[in-house]
């Protein structure tokens, strides 16, 4: 085997040990590499309907004990925080970063006429449209389809998951899903596959085109991918779940300073009708592990600053709790925002009204969209009306 | 275009294809004897029945003990994965009607409904299945009156004293006239009208009397005291509505890009049938332009499609439904849940990269029974872990594909395979297959070869 002085420098004793590796051997491969520019995005996508009451919890309101009498995290085990609002006790993993300002939270966000459909108010959340209008392509994809800087390569947007969500899909451009680079390398570059990719006839209708641009962007991003993928080792140790695993994947590619710019992530499993608080706690505590892992791999790095996390749900719960230690479907929730450089940290409005509550369930007063908008112009520089129609007022948290 | 080249055509898009057998019986028949035959066999179709009559309904489960709703619901899950599998296996076999699979795979995505309850996605279909190929307005009342839809609608909430417009909105923007062509007014007085179209605890339709409202309403520009039947009669007075309809059904069985006059054409003699949705269809397969070279070959397959397509072109058995199940999603179209009311986009949204490698590597990945180790995300409301493909149980026969072959020169053979699998235009240029035109034995060279043609971007077209 050729031995190249990467690969020389990887297996010598000092990369092993070494915090300062990744950018010792970024120094290495930067005459194949744009520099970097720009920020990066990350959204992680709570699926199922995240309890959002119990996870930013109201520990000082009656209401929310009376009508929770078995699902309510105890005042005492709040990580209490401010206005009266405080982390539920699996989230402790994320104090610091909420301690150092790095954290901003947006209670009662949702939309006009809710839909409480999981599968309904995802597609909403995703494509950014209105409760009674059906798009066909998502609000990352439009962003993707404005020509954006950066934006024809393949996976400048990137899912961690084998298939793509429909909020990176445009109707010219698509993001790129990956759970693997390395095995996605092995699938995409098959010999018959290379083959075929230099050797087909290149007068084509315009379909077998499409698939055959597919092809090629697929196999350069692919072998792309897994190589930015061998240059990073994270000297943090990640714990083990598969939202941790994702992150940990994510990360690795940012600070091999991947072309990508915007990553999605999805954890799941939040579906919570039965026996809610100890499903909601590992899954919470599983996140709060990952970002604190995450956040402090970027931070070794000197990357934090320039990358923004956004957390969501597809909807939040019913106040009142089930007949069976659980809640159902809700509406407004509670979005989070990670980042080092965020102008307006901490709460950014006040928590929930349970007093005035419609059908039981928690009145929006931020449409998601506003957060969308903040995001397009402020971090990815972007003309948000183009994207998500006129009328979503910058929140100007970022 | 050559007969061969044409009988193809309107096999896939009247269907899903042919097996090797059918291709040597057929390939040399006349359109109209085709065109006789799909219809024939549609006609003669018959109802589908589940293969176990279970159910979660939430009335029927009141009484129930927890353990006793958990594992009814499991096996409702499980239920609704072999309905859609059950359905695909129909699509792929020469024993059922591929155009009335087809109808239905149109109308499911035209009405496109989710549902959870395998008794009443079969009941759904049921009506679509009757319906397919009869005339619209029965088909648009069967689905005004369709259990699943109107649960997944709200019409169930849609009462007198307050109105839900979720279903009368749908069924004018998506299943009717399209957007443009009524007004907010024309939404509110419709959804009184099918205030009380609703369903029992035995999930069966009624109309709720005391419900209803009786008024006056003024729609589309006429005064009565209509009901949902009125509604609908007065929408199909509009020719916009059969222009909606001819418009739909050539995107979907001639071409993505509609030629205006085609499209005109069909719209006038749809309205002129009085909405007969095989006169519809059978002035598209017996037009000209339908098997102009521009229409041929350039359709994306749905996943679907492509599925059954595969099925019966190489015989497969899935010894497991779960796994037809999974491919769907992972190639993004699930039967029996559409990403939403508006139904699956189609064309180039089929398409990303994730599902382009799956769909390429598809035949290979039966062929090989690999581990595939595809990385989905679960469904919203399951919870624990992610189920990944993991290995795809299945055999091909290939004993129909080599007896088709005979015995050949390795340069007919690939002209044979590449016409029955292919639909369009290709050039094979022989750096593409010369590694593999190595000398092996007629039989392996017929499979290895059967693999490569499966594995061109241009099998996923039609």
């Amino acid at each position: 085997m050729k031995r190249s002085r990467r690969n020389f420098i990887k297996g010598s004793a000092l990369a092993s040990t070494s915090v300062m590796l990744p950018n010792f051997l970024k120094a290495f491969s930067t005459p194949l590499m744009s520099s970097r520019s720009g920020k990066i995005l990350v959204v992680v996508q709570f699926s199922g309907g995240n309890d959002g009451l119990n996870t930013i919890v109201p520990f000082n309101n009656d209401i929310y004990y009376q009508l929770r009498p078995t699902v309510a995290i105890p005042k005492k085990e709040v990580i209490q925080l401010d206005n009266g609002l405080g982390f539920n006790p699996a989230m402790q993993a994320l104090k610091s970063l909420y301690d150092n300002g790095e954290m901003s939270i947006i209670n009662n966000v949702g939309y006009p006429n809710p839909d409480r459909s999981h599968f309904r108010s995802m597609d909403i959340w995703q494509t950014g449209s209105n409760s009674d209008e059906y798009l066909s392509s998502g609000w990352l994809g439009r962003y993707l389809d404005q020509n954006c800087l950066g934006c024809d390569i393949a996976h400048h947007a990137l899912e961690v998951d084998d298939d793509l969500s429909m909020a990176l899909k445009g109707t010219k451009r698509s993001g790129f899903a990956v759970a693997d680079p390395n095995l996605l390398k092995r699938t995409a570059s098959n010999e018959f596959l290379k083959t075929i990719a230099h050797h087909h006839d290149h007068e084509h209708e315009e379909n077998v085109a499409y698939l055959y641009k597919t092809l090629t962007d697929t196999q350069s991003s692919a072998d792309y991918l897994a190589e930015k993928y061998k240059t990073h080792r994270s000297t943090v140790n990640y714990p083990s779940s598969q939202i941790s695993n994702k992150l940990r994947r994510v990360a690795k590619l940012i600070t091999a300073d991947a072309d990508t710019k915007i990553y999605y992530v999805n954890h799941g499993g939040f579906d919570t009708h039965v026996g809610q608080k100890k499903r909601q706690a590992k899954l919470l505590k599983q996140y709060a592990e990952a970002m604190a892992a995450f956040t402090k791999d970027l931070k070794q790095n000197n990357l934090f600053e320039d990358t923004l996390v956004m957390t969501f749900s597809e909807f939040g719960r019913r106040v009142k709790q089930n007949g069976n230690h659980g809640t159902d479907h809700g509406a407004a929730n509670n979005v989070h925002l990670i980042g080092g450089k965020l102008k307006k940290a901490g709460f950014y409005n006040e928590g929930p009204n349970l007093s005035n509550l419609e059908n039981g369930d928690l009145i929006y007063d931020i449409d998601f969209r506003k957060i969308y908008a903040n995001i397009l112009e402020d971090w990815l520089g972007a003309n948000s009306n183009a994207i998500l129609g006129k009328g979503f007022r910058n929140l100007g948290i970022i | 275009m050559s007969n061969e080249k044409m009988i193809q055509h309107i096999y896939w898009r009247a269907g899903f294809g042919l097996s090797p057998t059918e291709w040597q019986q057929k390939k040399s028949w006349t359109k109209k004897k085709a065109i006789n035959d799909l219809f024939t066999k549609a006609y003669q179709a018959q109802k589908i029945v589940l293969r176990e009559e279970v159910t979660s309904l939430a009335d029927t489960m009141e009484n129930l003990s927890m353990e006793e709703k958990i594992r009814l619901d499991k096996k409702a899950k499980s239920q609704l994965i072999y309905q859609g599998s059950d359905w695909v296996e129909r699509m792929a076999s020469p024993d059922e009607s591929p155009f009335l699979e087809k109808m239905c795979l149109f109308w499911h995505g035209h009405f496109a409904c989710i549902t959870k309850e395998p008794v009443l996605g079969a009941k759904q279909l049921n009506t679509i299945r009757k319906n397919a190929l009869g005339n619209f307005y029965d088909l648009l009342l069967g689905m005004s009156k369709d259990v699943a839809m109107i649960r997944f609608l709200n019409n169930q909430q849609n009462r007198k004293s307050s109105p839900n417009e979720n279903f009368a909105r749908e069924l004018m923007e998506l299943f009717t006239i399209g957007r443009g062509h009524y007004k907010e007014q024309d939404v509110k007085e419709a959804a009184r009208a099918f205030t009380g179209w609703s369903s029992d605890k035995k999930a069966e339709y009624i109309f709720k009397i005391r419900q209803h409202d009786f008024g006056r309403k003024t729609f589309m520009g006429k005064t009565g005291n209509f009901d949902g039947d009125d509604i609908l009669k007065i929408i199909l007075e509009r020719k916009e509505t059969a222009q909606f309809i001819s418009r739909k059904a050539y995107r979907f069985f001639v071409n993505e890009k509609v030629d205006e006059k085609h499209v005109n054409q069909l719209s006038d003699i749809f309205y002129n049938s009085n909405y007969d949705i095989s006169t519809l269809m059978r002035s598209i397969f017996e037009s000209d332009w339908f098997y102009d070279s521009k229409n041929i070959g350039v359709r994306i397959k749905s996943p679907v499609e492509l599925i059954a397509g595969l099925i019966r072109g190489l015989n497969i058995k899935f010894n497991n439904p779960k796994t037809i199940a999974l491919i769907q999603k992972a190639l993004g179209q699930v039967l029996f849940v559409p990403p939403n009311v508006a139904g699956w986009e189609g064309g180039k949204a089929w398409i990303d990269n994730s599902t382009l490698m799956t769909r390429l590597n598809l035949a290979n990945y039966i062929y090989l029974a690999t581990d595939v180790s595809l990385e989905l995300k679960n469904e919203l409301e399951t919870k624990g872990k992610i189920k990944n493909i993991k290995k795809i149980d299945a055999t091909i026969d290939f004993d129909p594909l080599i007896k088709y072959c005979g015995i050949d020169s390795y340069e007919n053979i690939t002209k044979t395979l590449s016409d029955f699998f292919i639909s369009p235009k290709i050039n094979l240029a022989r750096e593409m297959m010369q590694p593999f035109l190595i000398k092996s034995n007629q039989e392996d060279f017929i499979k290895i070869l059967t693999m490569r043609l499966l594995t061109l971007p241009e099998y996923q077209l039609c």
